[in-house]
């Protein structure tokens, strides 16, 4: 039964449904950084603004499930926006940028990304991971 | 002492205008771009600086420059312009990859930061690989 609920669990995650998921690590602390909201945004390429696709906020692991479907992520130039600065007004202390932005180019949309955000007050690093 | 080892001393002591020969203050405010992938400064990546406009939003330009070869870019702002407020470095990776032949993943970096006391120093380095990159404040 444990391995079977295992998969179950594996199954909405899997790339099929999830091909875009993220990370918030809080460095300063050493903890996932919990109930950060985030939005995740494609570039119209004809009107060159900025559609915002979802929102969401991380859960008590850092992360975000089902920030886009398989069906709705096309080619294109995305943006995830995390708003660290709210996060760290939360817990009752300034930081040095008020908000975190990450744009990225998506070419191949069948694979899978991973884009991990670490982050302190006073400093942050992002990766394409896995 | 003679007068060309007293022109040495005020280098090292004042950075000097080209220009004018005289002495200007050096920005408030500096970066560094390092490409960590290749273990060299990123150089001749052309940058923006901005702040935003507390009435309306909008961003302002204050500069358009673009790194030397150390990766680094002097003269960004003077002290007087450095007010207080928000402000935002944009970087154009995606000219800087292509002018070596490669594509990265991020087509430019937007590093947006606040900044209370103006008095002090702010450094905001760049340290960039083609699938990832990181930023602190440093001194």
């Amino acid at each position: 039964l444990h391995l079977l609920q295992h998969l179950q669990t594996n199954n909405f995650s899997s790339a099929d449904l999830c091909p875009l998921t993220t990370h918030v690590l809080n460095t300063g602390d050493g903890i996932p950084a919990a109930k950060l909201d985030l939005s995740l945004h494609r570039l119209d390429p004809r009107m060159m603004v900025w559609s915002m696709l979802s929102v969401g906020t991380t859960n008590a692991d850092g992360r975000c499930p089902a920030l886009i479907s398989r069906e709705h992520f096309l080619p294109g130039m995305y943006k995830l926006r995390f708003e660290t600065g709210s996060y760290w007004e939360n817990r009752g202390e300034t930081s040095f940028y008020p908000y975190v932005e990450v744009v990225f180019r998506i070419s191949e949309a069948e694979q899978k990304f991973h884009l991990p955000l670490l982050m302190s007050r006073f400093s942050y690093s992002t990766y394409r991971g896995s | 002492m003679s007068a060309s080892r007293l022109q040495q001393l005020k280098g090292h002591i004042l950075p000097e205008n080209k220009l004018t020969g005289m002495a200007v203050s050096p920005s408030p405010l500096t970066t560094h771009v390092l490409n960590i992938e290749k273990g060299v400064p990123g150089s001749n990546m052309a940058l923006s600086l901005y702040r935003k406009n507390p009435s309306t939003s909008a961003w302002d330009l204050i500069t358009t420059a673009a790194t030397n070869d150390d990766g680094r870019c002097p003269g960004l702002i003077t002290k007087q312009s450095f007010t207080p407020g928000v402000y935002k470095m944009h970087f154009d990776t995606d000219q800087y990859w292509k002018s070596m032949g490669e594509s990265g993943f991020y087509p430019y970096v937007e590093i947006v930061f606040t900044v209370s006391e103006p008095v002090q120093k702010y450094h905001v380095p760049l340290l960039l690989s083609r699938f990832s990159y990181s930023t602190y404040r440093g001194s």
